[in-house]
């Protein structure tokens, strides 16, 4: 009899349980400035499970990208612990690929070689000839094949943000973390590229967990998951996890219109404005 | 290409000959001043064409002005191309390294400011030999120009850049290849910049206490003691034209290797 549940527990834990992805525990992340000791985030807690869209949504300054910085591994914690996929975080890894800000792709390489050195750096066991493809596949998918020649400098802000996805989905890691992607981008552009992620999400079998900080309410709901709501620095903590239950695929037209979608956008904009007024 | 034939340029070259009239006019007013003790542009023009008279001739006693200004020449290429083979790492090593930098910096503001004319005497008693002690005099002053700028270029690769070598683990050697390296190489270009440009200057300077064959040793063989002020305009407006011909060459190279970001 007990050996009929384990095995029956064996079967359907992996089914039940979608294993977690990152683990964030206690967290605590404080720099040394010139002004003494300046903590930017303070008792910080979160699961993420694999596959799922988060976004870290708050006020500049609130430690949304200190946060994210633990998760990659550029920035240590202080106190507390961070797992990527079980394993905890000691600096930056192939598992995670990270998508920063300003682009951050090197001027003097062409758009191929930019990924191409990524690949090559984290990938190190492939042959030059299944480099060459995997760099080729990534490029193709964010429609910058026919580009790839070009040096950054020649190219729109959405083309050099689609390079920088293409660079971070290049090495084929489990979790992606973006740093307030579409930020410098104009409307037209960040609304294509959010449908574009999310492509690319879904052709990956939505298996890649994605974390992304944003202070734009819009794009956080229809990307995410769940979207954490930061309170303000320093010292930040979550201050409120707010679950987006909408189907998907999202239709960006549509769900503006969604009974759903208005309720979780009137809550997120309470949760962020009443802070604002609390500081005034 | 496509601008080459635009009203820019056709202003550009109008305002160059502006220039160089106010020149010869400056020049001729001296010449009228000093009693033609300088002589006039027309003058110097007569010298000047006998001057260039089978300009590569290379017998052993008498040498065309090409041959004098190719073993300058030469003669800096050497030196300056030794400085840079040491400047451009030492540079690199400062600028990503505080400790080098700590221990480098003063030796490098301690010399730096020594008259480049001071180290041919040294030369002179290490090699035994002018024009060795020359070219080392070249070597020195050609150094610090580049090891400034190669250092403040590699000390100010951008925090994205190095992110990127972060995240994506590269190795030191990609981070040099792929980040430091062309980060600096506009800066690195800079610094060659100027030590061709003071290397050109010396050279001049060096080979009048040297001797041999050279345009310096021109200037004052020839020119000075040959008592031909002609001599000595003619060596100056070619130093002149050389000099700017590096520098514009460099120039090129720094335009050619700067990126937008």
């Amino acid at each position: 009899m007990g050996d009929a549940i384990k095995v029956a527990d064996s079967i359907l834990n992996p089914i039940l349980d979608t294993p977690t992805s990152i683990e964030v525990k206690d967290l605590t992340v404080s720099f040394k400035t010139s002004k003494g000791v300046f903590t930017a985030v303070k008792d910080i807690n979160l699961t993420v499970q694999k596959g799922e869209i988060i976004s870290l949504i708050g006020h500049s300054g609130c430690g949304k990208s200190t946060l994210m910085g633990t998760i990659s591994g550029m920035t240590k914690p202080t106190l507390g612990e961070v797992y990527a996929n079980g394993k905890e975080v000691k600096g930056p890894g192939p598992d995670r690929g990270i998508v920063f800000q300003n682009y951050s792709l090197l001027p003097w390489l062409t758009v191929y070689k930019n990924i191409y050195e990524a690949v090559d750096s984290v990938l190190k066991d492939l042959s030059a000839a299944e480099k060459k493809e995997l760099v080729e596949k990534n490029l193709k998918m964010v429609n910058l094949w026919e580009h790839k020649d070009k040096l950054p400098g020649h190219l729109s802000g959405g083309m050099k943000q689609r390079v920088a996805i293409a660079r971070a989905f290049a090495i084929n890691p489990s979790i992606l973390l973006l740093d307030e992607p579409f930020g410098a981008l104009d409307a037209l552009t960040k609304s294509s590229m959010h449908v574009e992620l999310l492509k690319l999400w879904s052709l990956d079998n939505r298996e890649k967990t994605i974390v992304m900080v944003t202070h734009d309410i819009e794009e956080a709901i229809f990307l995410s998951d769940r979207v954490v709501v930061m309170s303000n620095g320093p010292a930040a903590t979550i201050r409120e996890i707010v679950d987006v239950p909408l189907p998907r695929p999202r239709n960006k037209k549509q769900i503006v219109h969604d009974e759903a979608y208005m309720a979780i956008h009137d809550k997120l904009l309470n949760l962020l404005i009443d802070k604002f007024s609390i500081e005034d | 290409m496509k601008d080459l034939f635009s009203v820019k340029t056709l202003w550009s070259i109008l305002y160059f000959f502006i220039g160089m009239a106010l020149l010869g006019g400056i020049w001729q007013l001296i010449s009228y001043l000093t009693k033609n003790e300088v002589p006039t542009p027309a003058m110097t023009w007569e010298v000047f064409k006998e001057v260039i008279k089978d300009p590569f001739q290379n017998d052993p006693d008498t040498k065309g002005i090409g041959t004098k200004l190719l073993s300058s020449l030469g003669r800096v290429g050497i030196g300056f191309g030794l400085g840079s083979i040491v400047a451009i790492p030492l540079g690199l090593v400062i600028g990503s390294n505080k400790i080098a930098m700590h221990i480098f910096n003063p030796i490098i503001q301690l010399l730096r400011p020594v008259s480049p004319l001071a180290w041919f005497p040294l030369g002179l008693a290490i090699f035994q030999d002018s024009p060795h002690a020359s070219i080392f005099m070249i070597f020195i002053c050609a150094l610090w120009p580049t090891v400034l700028n190669t250092a403040f270029g590699a000390s100010s690769v951008s925090q994205d850049h190095k992110n990127v070598a972060k995240a994506y683990g590269f190795s030191r050697w990609k981070y040099i290849k792929r980040i430091l390296l062309p980060f600096s190489l506009p800066h690195i270009i800079t610094g060659l910049r100027l030590s061709i440009g003071v290397a050109w200057m010396v050279i001049v300077a060096g080979e009048m206490l040297s001797g041999g064959i050279g345009i310096g040793y021109f200037v004052w063989d020839e020119g000075f003691n040959g008592g031909s002020v002609e001599k000595i305009l003619v060596a100056i407006i070619f130093i002149g034209v050389i000099g700017l011909i590096l520098d514009k060459c460099f120039t090129f190279l720094q335009k050619r290797f700067t990126y937008a970001v």
